[in-house]
């Protein structure tokens, strides 16, 4: 068993709990071992990490000190937005050392442990794929996907900026597709797949956002898929909830089920629905569990 | 001049490429396949100038500096924006990859690939793109300024206008009004300006609607920036400064705000109520039909009792802290720019030579004086 | 039809066109650039080092000095008159563009950094990282927005149009819609840079093919000093990539083959920063000699160490790494010298007058002369902004003092007629034969060192590729965007240069700054050739001439570093 710090995140906590049941669930099957850590606040998104940086850097710098004391060396993530901020505090605090001196002085002064840059953060997406993760994701998911046709969303945040991210090639990504093959589905390919959902400016510019939005669901309906994955829970709130508001602008009701990563490897791996808590999704996953079922 | 001086031989390679060519005037597109012989060290600028020369001259695109300085070249490579004349060939070739090359996106296409920089200056102009001392007087000499001072705007300062941020600008394509991110980088070089006088009005300015809040955080910009402006950064430097001026009228801004109220209060998101706090109470009853829908599959979740993180004290207390430290607004996003600069720069398409082998004599001596 | 009339036409938009036209403009003159590349896109933009004034920042200096040391640069060619107005004028106009908002490196004390560059008694080039031309033209397209100053954007000049002794405006075709246009202007000002695309291995960009100089040729305007074209010493191979002079001022060494610095053999006090031409024969005779390592000698910037590197010399650091495949924090640069900056120019006065009335030229198409036989690095931007803002005021004080401007019908009707030719014609050789058998033999016969006979032989070969230049074929017979026909019009300019350049070297019967004669006359030779060459072309044609140099301080002196 590999023992992982574990950062849940906001939406898995709430509105987005599936995420987190199917996850937990998930994870000793793929022989993690996690270790939930309590005191940890949201990562600031893009929102804090923009509008008050300082701030943003050291909510993240805390939240790798609580990694870092748990022993372990490895923080997991479950969200694009999350793995990126946090990427990217851990590479400025790991290679500037007055800023480290300056931000550990300030954790000390309320209470929080120290950070020595002893963490690294990867999403559960790369601890999959990296060494041998195909193999044993083989034997995971056992049920298999029996061909479903799934199509990955990547989104923005696992991908890019490269240089804080880096796992893979930004623009020709293979991890979700892997997955997919790995799990007995069939993996569809098309051009939105690396691109943005929207989710960002879904408040403040929504009909921008729609307007993305519309690109990866139209697309992957159009190359004759079955579902969308992605290892993002803003992205799939984007998919998922606000899939419905594309109908004002196209006049299509697209009805295109949305997985959460750990959902589709746990369908393939056998969990219970009270696990996968298909019924939170807004778009029905009914037609996949039916498809899978026989 | 001895021969060996003149005449160094070069490997040759085939070289293989499909462009997309263009004629505005009829509107007909195609892709055409062109094969040629060139030296091993060629770029994606010197293939066009081989095909050009000796093999179709109706081929457009521009060029000048070839040394990635004059951003004339800014073309797609299979769908990403690149300057030609910085995309080695050689490793290409040896994957046995014939790449796909067309004209930059969100830009009109005037021929093969040329495009219409006309919204792209349009968009620079709208930031006004001068320094403005206001009302200061100013010196005989030149204005005192820190390095430090000048340190914040260092990497907007880099900008060559190539375009290629904005050829796969997300939001622009949704929106092709948004100012997009080589405009608003621009907006910032003078907004951290220190000599500059005139941040309320810029940022009022870009705070509007296709500014500032706009961008979707893609990250394309920085992505495809051969420079390292790191346009999106750029964007986020604007956001800050204006959070920072009370500059924050606008929905992207109070959307910003409410996580910062939420990690300091409960630590975690108060998602429920990020709706009503970004885009008012109005627009939130609009919604309804909307957010019950939502709310029947469990996705509205309630905000009492509220999701409180463990010694959320300690955020509190981290936030106090971090608003006195003179680190605020552009300058926390400054502060990381030094460690960002540290990452090595790889890119597929500038793969490296071998470097000559050399035994020197001698370790050189120091510098004198 | 005419397109417009202007009362100052700025031909070229890098930084002498662009501050030009901001200086006549700010003067009331209605003023237009036509520019065959977006401005932003000029060579000016791809100077590196920075730009030399008597700011006194980094150490005791006065502009006197600076005037010195550009007259010793220049081998003593140099018009002093020109040279002391250049060293006088610049500390104003550096002041200048940083209150505009030029982004400079700055001093502990906050004031403009300054920085050792070649040749240079004191560290007097301002600079800006590596990037400094990039920031000046920055700045400048800034202010030309500011001013919303008309910018025929991608039009290329032609012609001049000549009526009644007078430069009346040019002929150009519009590279994005196609056609002839003619525009008018009672002052015409040609910023249209060098011509190192003679060259095969060149630090200039594409673009740089002397179209001002070659234009003013045609009007039968006086060319000066032509074969003085400056190699840089450090470029990279096989491009020609610049490779600044800023690393040797931050402290960077050339070694051969043998780890050696070279230059205590021949420039022994100021070593890696002697001046450029010094150094280029150094690595020539190295390279020559057997000591060069696959044609090119050795810059190591590793002793520097990494911090000073990333922060003064990114851009360099990015150049060494895409073009020559090395990281120079690690390993040093193989470079050689290259073609770069050319000395010559219209022959003008020191306010840009040329020797056809209401014809001006400024930066490096011009010749004042302050760079004589060899320019010091940073001089060529100083000269831009200043000889700029100098011929923008003069230009338009005399268009706001006259009033005509007579463009005649027949300048279009003739112009749209050679490209008819031109274009119509299927049968013959298309450019780049030529073209590049041109930069070749120019590269072999014309290079840092010239002798009689391959100077000869190059007149033999220029004439012909003339020849076979009258046979050019155009494959793109379409309007829009047509740079395969601007490309071909190009080639035309750079022979008739090349003419001219090869004319000049001969009849200089010495060795002085960048005319390097070692095999045949070695020495400078200051009773016979003290002198600038003239070539002009007449009816007969080009007729070569000469003309004193003008000395006001500093006499004729042995030139040593």
């Amino acid at each position: 068993m590999r023992t992982l710090a574990y950062y849940r995140g906001c939406l898995a906590s709430l509105s987005a709990k599936e995420l987190a049941t199917s996850t937990e669930a998930l994870a000793p099957q793929l022989g993690f071992d996690l270790i939930e850590l309590e005191s940890v606040t949201c990562c600031g998104a893009g929102d804090i990490h923009e509008a008050e940086p300082d701030y943003y850097l050291h909510l993240n710098a805390r939240i790798l000190a609580y990694a870092e004391a748990t022993g372990s060396d490895t923080l997991m993530t479950i969200c694009n937005v999350c793995t990126l901020n946090l990427r990217q505090a851990n590479w400025e605090l790991k290679n500037d050392e007055e800023l480290l001196a300056r931000v550990n002085t300030n954790l000390e002064s309320v209470g929080v442990p120290s950070y020595s840059g002893g963490i690294d953060v990867k999403h559960l997406l790369w601890l999959i794929a990296e060494g041998d993760g195909y193999d044993r994701l083989k034997e995971v998911a056992h049920k298999g996907l029996k061909g479903l046709r799934v199509a990955p969303f990547y989104g923005c945040q696992i991908l890019r900026p490269s240089k804080l991210l880096g796992f893979e090639d930004p623009d020709r990504p293979w991890t979700l597709e892997a997955i997919i093959e790995a799990c007995g589905g069939e993996a569809v390919d098309y051009p939105a797949k690396i691109k943005c959902c929207g989710f960002p400016i879904i408040q403040a510019r929504e009909e921008v956002a729609l307007g993305e939005l519309l690109q990866p669901i139209q697309q992957a309906t159009e190359a004759g898929a079955d579902a969308i994955v992605t290892p993002c829970p803003l992205c799939h709130l984007s998919l998922d909830a606000w899939q419905s508001k594309l109908e004002a602008s196209t006049g299509r009701r697209f009805k295109m089920p949305i997985l959460h990563l750990s959902q589709l490897i746990g369908v393939a791996a056998g969990l219970e629905e009270s696990e996968l808590n298909f019924k939170r999704h807004v778009v029905s996953v009914k037609p996949v569990v039916e498809r899978l079922a026989v | 001049m001895t021969e060996a001086a003149v005449h160094t031989e070069y490997a040759t390679m085939d070289v293989a490429l499909k462009i997309w060519r263009y004629d505005s005037s009829t509107g007909e597109r195609s892709l055409e396949t062109y094969e040629v012989e060139a030296p091993e060290w060629v770029t994606l600028l010197d293939v066009l100038d081989i095909v050009k020369d000796r093999v179709d001259g109706t081929l457009a695109y521009r060029k000048s500096c070839r040394m990635m300085i004059c951003g004339s070249c800014g073309m797609r490579m299979d769908g990403a924006a690149v300057l030609a004349c910085r995309t080695r060939m050689a490793p290409l070739v040896e994957r046995g990859h014939v790449p796909v090359i067309s004209a930059m996106g969100n830009l009109p296409i005037i021929k093969d690939l040329v495009v219409d920089m006309g919204p792209f200056w349009g968009k620079i102009r709208a930031v006004t793109p001068w320094l403005d001392t206001g009302y200061a007087p100013l010196p005989d000499r030149e204005h005192m300024v820190e390095q430090e001072d000048v340190t914040p705007i260092h990497k907007e300062a880099l900008c060559i206008m190539c375009g290629c941020c904005v050829s796969e600008c997300n939001s622009m394509e949704a929106d092709p009004d948004f100012l997009g991110p080589a405009a608003l980088a621009k907006g910032f070089r003078f907004v951290g300006d220190p000599r500059d006088h005139a941040d309320v009005d810029r940022l009022n300015n870009l705070n509007d609607e296709h500014g500032i809040w706009d961008c979707t955080r893609c990250y394309f910009c920085n992505e495809r920036c051969p420079k390292g402006v790191d346009p999106r950064d750029a964007i986020a430097k604007l956001g800050a400064e204006s959070v920072k001026q009370g500059i924050d009228h606008d929905m992207g801004a109070k959307h910003a705000k409410w996580f910062v109220k939420s990690a300091e209060t409960t630590g975690w998101l108060r998602e429920t109520e990020l709706v009503p706090k970004t885009q008012g109470i109005v627009a939130s009853i609009k919604q309804m039909k909307f957010a019950m829908n939502l709310a029947r599959h469990g996705k509205v979740p309630l905000p009492f009792p509220p999701h409180v993180a463990d010694r959320v004290d300690e955020s509190r207390a981290l936030r106090k802290i971090t608003q006195l430290q003179d680190r605020q607004g552009a300058l926390g996003h400054v502060q990381g720019e030094r460690a960002l600069a540290r990452i090595e720069h790889t890119d597929p398409g500038g793969a490296r030579r071998d470097a000559p082998e050399v035994t020197l004599g001698e370790t050189p001596p120091p510098a004198e004086g | 039809m005419v397109e417009a009339k202007h009362d100052v036409l700025v031909v070229g938009a890098g930084c002498a066109g662009m501050r030009a036209a901001i200086e006549a403009f700010d003067a009331g003159a209605d003023v237009a650039i036509i520019s065959k590349i977006h401005p932003v896109r000029s060579h000016s933009g791809a100077a590196e080092g920075g730009i030399n004034a008597a700011l006194g920042n980094a150490s005791d200096d006065s502009p006197e000095k600076h005037a010195f040391d550009t007259v010793k640069g220049s081998d003593y060619l140099g018009d002093q008159d020109a040279i002391e107005i250049l060293c006088n004028e610049a500390p104003g106009d550096v002041y200048q563009l940083e209150r505009w908002g030029a982004v400079f490196s700055r001093t502990d004390e906050g004031t403009i950094a300054q920085r050792p560059f070649g040749a240079a008694g004191a560290p007097r080039t301002a600079y800006a990282a590596d990037i400094t031309g990039h920031v000046l033209i920055q700045v400048l397209y800034e202010q030309i927005m500011k001013r919303d100053i008309r910018v025929y954007e991608e039009y290329f000049a032609w012609k001049l149009v000549v009526d009644d002794d007078r430069c009346q405006g040019v002929i150009a075709w519009n590279i994005l819609h196609g056609g002839v246009a003619a525009i008018g202007a009672k002052t015409t000002i040609v910023c249209t840079g060098g011509a190192g695309r003679l060259y095969v291995g060149t630090t200039n960009a594409y673009a740089c093919t002397g179209d001002g100089m070659a234009l003013a040729l045609r009007a039968g305007v006086a060319l000066e000093d032509m074969e003085m074209m400056q190699f840089h010493p450090t470029t990279l191979s096989p491009t020609g990539v610049l490779i600044t002079e800023g690393t040797r001022g931050e402290g960077a060494y050339l070694l051969n083959s043998e780890g050696d610095r070279f230059l205590k053999r021949y420039a022994p006090n100021a070593m890696e920063l002697a001046s450029r031409d010094v150094i280029s024969r150094a690595e020539q005779t190295e390279i020559d000699e057997g000591r060069g390592v696959d044609g090119n000698v050795l810059l190591d910037l590793r002793h520097l160490g990494a911090e000073k590197i990333l922060e003064r010399l990114h851009g360099t650091r990015e150049l060494a790494m895409v073009f020559a495949g090395v990281d120079p924090i690690d390993q040093p640069i193989p470079v050689r010298p290259g073609a770069h900056y050319h000395m010559g120019g219209v022959d003008t006065d020191v306010w840009g007058r040329t020797s056809l009335e209401a014809l001006y030229a400024a930066g490096e198409c011009a010749c004042v002369s302050v760079h004589g036989a060899n320019r010091l690095g940073g001089n060529a931007l100083m000269e831009t902004i200043t000889f700029g803002k100098r011929a923008g005021a003069h230009a338009a004080e005399w268009a706001l003092t006259h009033t005509t401007v007579t463009v005649p019908e027949s300048a279009q009707a003739d112009a749209e007629r050679e490209v008819k030719t031109l274009l119509d014609r299927t049968e013959g050789e298309r450019p780049w034969a030529i073209r590049d058998s041109l930069a070749q033999t120019m590269h072999e016969n014309f290079g840092v060192f010239r002798r009689e006979d391959e100077m000869q032989r190059q007149g033999e070969i220029i004439a012909a590729l003339q020849d076979r230049y009258a046979h050019v074929v155009v494959d793109d017979k379409g309007d829009v965007f047509n740079n395969d026909l601007t490309q071909a019009l190009e080639l035309g300019f750079l022979l008739e240069l090349a003419e001219c350049m090869v004319m000049a070297g001969l009849a200089r019967k010495e060795s002085r700054g960048a005319h390097a004669r070692p095999y045949d006359y070695p020495e400078r030779d200051d009773e016979e050739y003290l002198k600038h060459t003239i070539v002009r072309r007449t009816d007969s044609g080009l007729m070569l001439d000469w003309k004193p140099v003008d000395i006001t301080k500093w006499q004729p002196m042995e030139r040593t570093y």
